[in-house]
């Protein structure tokens, strides 16, 4: 594969440490693209913004990543998953006395450049007409969902090389599109329209209950199997589509009542998610489960996706004498709201219980202002579902030391793949009907909680606790 | 660098512009209405506008043929404007770190280069 190398630097009249030392610091927001992170160390979890445009209404793109070398006044190296795939290196020389060169270069390999032409506007190019059996994957690379989807991609690609390495589907072998919806409900259907157009059997929506909702009505009647690969509020099934993953009812089932005998007798919450379906339906149930654990709702705010300020949301908090929270905001704007919640101090006088907090969302908000956050998922990295070390082993020999955390919403698009991949091979002429309810039907199997044989339908939940460093898992459901 | 030479990424911060772009690039080739059509909730001015941003920066051609005015993707313009696009990500990144005196003097620093990787 070829990439593309391009590099700037500056002198800048600091000596050479003092300029590395300013780096992802708070106050030098801007400086060397604004990078949030909590420690400059190798493994610790970047954030940095790219300027998109001027004026007003100017997005930037967020690059989320890692670093994986870090040589203290010298060299800062960070592999990146958002929005494309690549390596930014910052050098710092000194240049005669008290001056610092700095030098940023970036490394794009060919999939990042044609992830920034199709930003603009030019297709991705069409895969080569081999014969194999294609399936497709939207994911998210851009936009608030960015940060909860950083290994999607990674896992996706996983899931179909171990199918074509254990001799494709009924002897043909599976090719993946990808694309990146950007957290865009429309753009989302414009790409599942692209990938059914391309003849592909199966679109697996690894993004919002917006996009999913949006692609199930652009290509619904096409007959190709629409399956929604992460946690969802459920509803609106039907004979040639799936919703995996959890579901907030049985999420707030396995934490409001513990959280709140934990939490010696407090009982009234207050709610913060997202102005869209996914929020709704969970607070929905919220009400519910908290009814019947003996629990008042004392506020509730709903917030559109993309929110970067959380100020008046968390004062509302505050006023309205709420002792639990629950979040059910996701990615970007969870990360903001968890960051500024831990500022205010928040946490002196509050729990949260957040539902979407996923390894890689814990990650960017920082153990220092995640810790005490409790959830619940299917999923975790450092989880005991059986045959998960084997599963993050093969995952890094894969896409590196350095890939992004394997996350609940990651783990199921794999999953989800592998078990397509059994039903379509047990049936390939079949039709997305006869798929839908072939999986349905294998689901009951009991083979328990094992990697590739989980109910993704209803997934066995784990509890989590954030630490300074880790969601540790402390419980079953 | 120039401020206009980033324009064609200046695209990225409008949605329309890149619904706009996209059916363009499935389609080929496309009238304002043809456009307008494809794209819910946006009129034919509102198409006609952003097609002017469009072909301003270089990013869209516009061909006449009698009464009927088409557009279509200017690719080999964009990919160069890829690689500006990506530079002058590179030259905010450090603008922002060096002192004023400086930032210009090193304009001559900045290289882009292609490596087999």
């Amino acid at each position: 594969m070829t990439s593309t190398t391009v590099a700037a630097d500056r002198v800048v009249d600091l000596p050479r440490h003092e300029v590395f030392a300013l780096f992802g610091t708070t106050g030098s927001a801007g400086w060397l693209f604004g990078a949030r992170c909590d420690r400059v160390a190798e493994g610790a979890t970047v954030s940095m913004r790219l300027p998109v445009g001027d004026g007003p209404d100017a997005e930037s793109l967020e690059l989320l990543g890692r670093f994986s070398r870090v040589v203290p006044g010298t060299l800062l190296v960070v592999e990146h998953t958002q929005p494309w795939q690549g390596r930014l290196c910052i050098r710092f020389r000194a240049d005669g006395v008290a001056r610092t060169r700095v030098t940023v270069r970036a490394t794009i390999p060919d999939p990042g450049v044609q992830w920034l032409l199709h930003r603009v506007g030019i297709p991705l190019p069409d895969p080569p007409d081999d014969g194999s059996i294609r399936i497709g994957a939207i994911t998210t690379m851009s936009g608030p969902g960015a940060i909860y989807s950083v290994s999607a991609q990674a896992m996706a690609e996983l899931a179909v090389d171990e199918v074509n390495s254990d001799g494709g589907v009924a002897g043909t072998r599976l090719t993946l599109l990808t694309a990146d919806d950007a957290t865009d409900a429309a753009q989302a259907a414009f790409e599942a329209r692209r990938m059914v157009a391309l003849g592909c059997r199966a679109v697996f929506v690894n993004s919002t209950s917006a996009s999913f909702e949006a692609v199930r009505d652009a290509v619904e009647s096409s007959g190709v199997l629409l399956v929604h690969s992460v946690i969802n509020e459920g509803g609106g099934d039907s004979a040639t589509t799936l919703r995996l993953g959890e579901r907030p009812r049985a999420q707030l089932e396995a934490l409001v009542g513990p959280t709140m005998r934990a939490s010696g007798g407090a009982r009234r919450w207050y709610l913060v998610g997202q102005d869209y379906v996914w929020s709704r339906g969970a607070h929905r149930d919220a009400r519910r489960v908290i009814d019947a654990a003996g629990g008042d709702v004392a506020g509730e705010r709903l917030t559109p996706l993309g929110t970067t300020d959380f100020g008046t949301i968390i004062e509302s908090v505050q006023a309205s004498g709420a002792d639990l929270v629950l979040s059910s905001l996701v990615g970007a704007d969870e990360v903001a709201f968890e960051r500024a919640a831990e500022r205010a101090g928040l946490r002196d006088t509050t729990r949260t219980v957040s539902l979407v907090l996923d390894d890689a969302t814990f990650s960017h908000i920082g153990g220092r202002a995640a810790e005490g956050l409790r959830t619940a998922l299917g999923y975790f990295q450092g989880g005991p579902v059986g045959g998960n070390a084997e599963l993050v082993a093969r995952y890094h020999a894969a896409h590196g030391a350095w890939a992004p955390p394997i996350t609940a919403l990651s783990e199921t698009v794999y999953e989800a793949i592998h078990q397509y991949a059994r039903v379509l091979h047990l049936d390939p002429h079949g039709s997305a009907a006869d798929h839908v309810t072939a999986w349905r039907t294998r689901r009951g199997a009991g083979r328990g909680d094992v990697v590739g044989n989980r109910d993704l339908l209803a997934p066995p939940l784990y509890t989590a606790e954030a630490t300074r460093s880790s969601l540790l898992v402390d419980g079953a459901s | 660098m120039e401020a206009n030479e980033n324009l064609a990424f200046d695209a990225l911060s409008d949605r329309v512009r890149r619904r706009i772009l996209a059916e363009l690039g499935r389609e080929g080739e496309l009238t304002v209405t043809e456009i307008a059509n494809r794209i819910d909730s946006v009129g034919r001015t509102t198409v006609s506008s952003h097609l002017r941003v469009l072909r301003t920066s270089g990013v869209v051609i516009e061909r006449r043929d009698g009464r009927n005015r088409y557009y279509s993707l200017d690719r080999d313009g964009t990919v160069r404007d890829a690689f500006v696009y990506l530079q002058s990500i590179m030259d905010r990144a450090v603008d922002g770190i060096a002192a004023p005196d400086v930032t210009g003097q090193d304009e001559q620093d900045d290289r882009r280069e292609h490596e087999a990787g």
